[in-house]
């Protein structure tokens, strides 16, 4: 059992050397905070992903010509309406507007707000969202990449669009898509079809494609099976592809920003396992001493595996902490233009707290357990060595 | 009874020790003289169990510390081995009483024991007065004294010194000298490496045993 005064010397092992361990501390509270950074921005943009894409419907259908998109035919909504399972399908109109000032463009989604299934969709992020007050002058809901720009632009309420025919139409701003659908709905532009279609430029009969809700979960592979048989022209993209196509965007960005950790964290690892292989004097000195006052081997070990587990478990802590702060608090300056770029809007996405054990538990494992190896590899083997050159 | 027997230790093809046998009774105080290099500090070492002879018996109370594993060579050193060595083999950073617990950390002794006997330890090598004291802001005769305190504070029945006076002026060594004649005094089997003639010609002192080129002469 140990007694007072072993962890008495623990401590001031940890304390009266603690030049000695700061920088250790320093470069391994960094570099766990990194990592926590990164799997703290990526969790959170997953959760968000998922509960934008909650809202979205299950196929999308466009039809293709010679590998372009073009105009879904009206006449498929009311054929896809016709299959058993699919609960509604509903046009959709989507372009892109061109905003001069700031050179970037907005995704105008005009949608049918008498269907039920897409109201229902939209409910799911607008708790309360009123329809007949939404629809009784030209509004529009929009993410909040836009209306940082309105703002920028001092565009107070409304904003006049230029559709093709040299008219002005203005547009009230009804609404802003909650932050955490930021991720997705950034740069969009909600509003009625009709409007949609008038600020486009499209004619009536044109729809861009075709949202199709199922209603029971499990007939989605039989439904797609359907669609897919019905037209040969066309592609389907169901919610699941959408949520991989993000995925593998941000598991792509993720993965090379890991890679590029594991590399930096490797380094630190040589560095430190080099440190304590050519052993500085001082430390073979503590050692040879413990031995020489009766400590086995195994007790010179647990010593120096308390010792450095404190220091790397106050890493980890301390990393974890700065971690919470840069990306929670602070938004993650850095790591999120990594994740998100600047491709059209800029976007100011809000992370909101996401904490997951295993995740916790996966950092823990991924830094603490190489750096007690390095660390006790090099004293185990000072330990087995005979003490007498040191004492000389 | 300390009884070395063929003891011989080679580091590599150079033999440093050759042969060595000598029989060394309880509560006697030896000096080990000889040059630099002959072999003196090797055979304290031996005899510590900090190394391990190339061949050879070394016994103790009739105890071969040679055939010993690690568990009971610790055991060993941690009951009845003392050091004190030339260089200053402390924690730097660590107060006199903090170095001189060491011995005591892994001990089953209650913490008014523990500090009884590093009391004591410390009153016998006379640096009570700088329990308190960080070891870099000793003296050099302070800094021998606290390691003589750490040897004798778990009550050992062997004090190995290397070179004690080596780093000391006059009157710090003649202070060494008094504390060693008291431990001698207490019973302690004493062997001190040196060619320090201060030491080597005491009268009170039981062995001179002189060692050249690995040989006892």
């Amino acid at each position: 059992m140990l007694n007072k005064e072993y962890i008495n010397f623990l401590a001031l092992l940890l304390f009266k050397y603690r030049a000695k361990h700061f920088w250790i501390l320093f470069i391994s509270s960094l570099l766990v905070a990194i990592l926590s950074s990164f799997l703290f921005v990526s969790s959170s943009i997953k959760k968000d992903v998922d509960l934008t894409l909650s809202s979205q419907s299950d196929f999308i259908v466009q039809k293709y010509r010679a590998g372009k998109v073009e105009d879904t035919p009206l006449e498929w909504v009311d054929e896809f309406n016709e299959i058993n399972g699919v609960e509604s399908a509903t046009p959709r109109v989507y372009g892109m507007h061109f905003y001069e000032p700031s050179e970037s463009y907005f995704m105008i989604v005009g949608i049918d707000f008498f269907d039920k299934s897409t109201l229902k969709s939209l409910q799911k992020v607008f708790d309360n969202l009123d329809v007949a007050d939404f629809l009784s002058k030209d509004n529009m809901i929009i993410g909040s990449g836009v209306q940082e720009l309105f703002d920028y632009y001092e565009y107070k309420g409304n904003y006049n669009f230029r559709p093709p025919d040299r008219s002005i139409k203005k547009v009230f701003i009804y609404d802003e898509f909650p932050k955490q659908t930021q991720i997705i709905t950034n740069d969009m532009v909600v509003m009625d079809i009709h409007l949609a279609r008038e600020i486009l430029g499209l004619s009536e009969n044109q729809v861009t494609d075709i949202a199709i809700e199922v209603a029971n979960p499990l007939e989605l592979q039989t439904v797609k099976t359907k669609l897919v048989v019905s037209h040969f022209n066309m592609r389907i993209i169901s919610k699941e592809d959408i949520s991989k196509l993000y995925e593998n965007l941000f598991n792509y960005k993720g993965g090379v920003f890991l890679a590029l950790y594991i590399l930096s964290l490797i380094t630190f690892l040589l560095i430190l396992y080099q440190r304590y292989t050519t052993v500085i004097y001082s430390d073979a000195k503590e050692i040879a001493i413990l031995r020489m006052t009766g400590f086995k081997i195994s007790d010179v070990i647990y010593l120096k595996l308390a010792e450095n587990f404190i220091i790397a478990v106050s890493s980890y802590m301390l990393g974890v902490i700065m971690a919470y702060i840069y990306v929670y608090i602070f938004n993650a300056p850095l790591i999120k233009e990594i994740f998100l770029g600047f491709n059209n809007l800029k976007n100011s996405v809000v992370f909101a707290p996401t904490i997951d054990v295993s995740m916790l538990v996966l950092i823990f494992l991924i830094f603490v357990i190489p750096f007690m190896l390095v660390v006790l590899v090099p004293v185990w083997r000072i330990a087995i060595s005979e003490s007498y050159e040191v004492m000389r | 009874m300390i009884k070395l027997q063929n003891v011989c230790k080679n580091f590599g093809k150079t033999t440093v020790l050759d042969d060595i046998s000598l029989e060394i009774v309880q509560g006697t105080c030896s000096v080990l003289s000889g040059v630099s290099g002959s072999g003196k500090s090797t055979l304290l070492s031996i005899l510590g169990a900090i190394m391990k002879p190339s061949s050879g018996l070394v016994e103790v109370d009739g105890l071969n510390i040679v055939s010993l594993n690690d568990f009971y060579l610790s055991k060993y050193r941690g009951d009845s081995i003392g050091f004190v060595t030339q260089a200053f083999h402390l924690f730097d950073e660590l107060d006199v009483r903090d170095n001189v617990v060491v011995p005591l950390l892994l001990s089953d002794f209650s913490q008014k024991e523990i500090q009884q006997k590093v009391d004591t330890a410390m009153g016998i090598a006379s640096i009570e007065h700088k329990a308190q004291s960080k070891v870099t802001t000793l003296s050099g005769g302070e800094k021998q004294r606290c390691m003589i305190a750490r040897a004798l504070v778990n009550n050992p029945k062997i004090i190995l010194c290397d070179e004690p006076t080596a780093n000391l002026d006059k009157e710090n060594s003649l202070k060494f000298i008094q504390i060693i004649k008291e431990l001698k005094e207490s019973g302690k089997t004493i062997m001190i490496a040196t060619h320090d003639p201060l030491i080597s010609e005491l009268e009170w002192i039981d062995n001179i045993i002189n060692i050249t080129e690995g040989k006892i002469e």
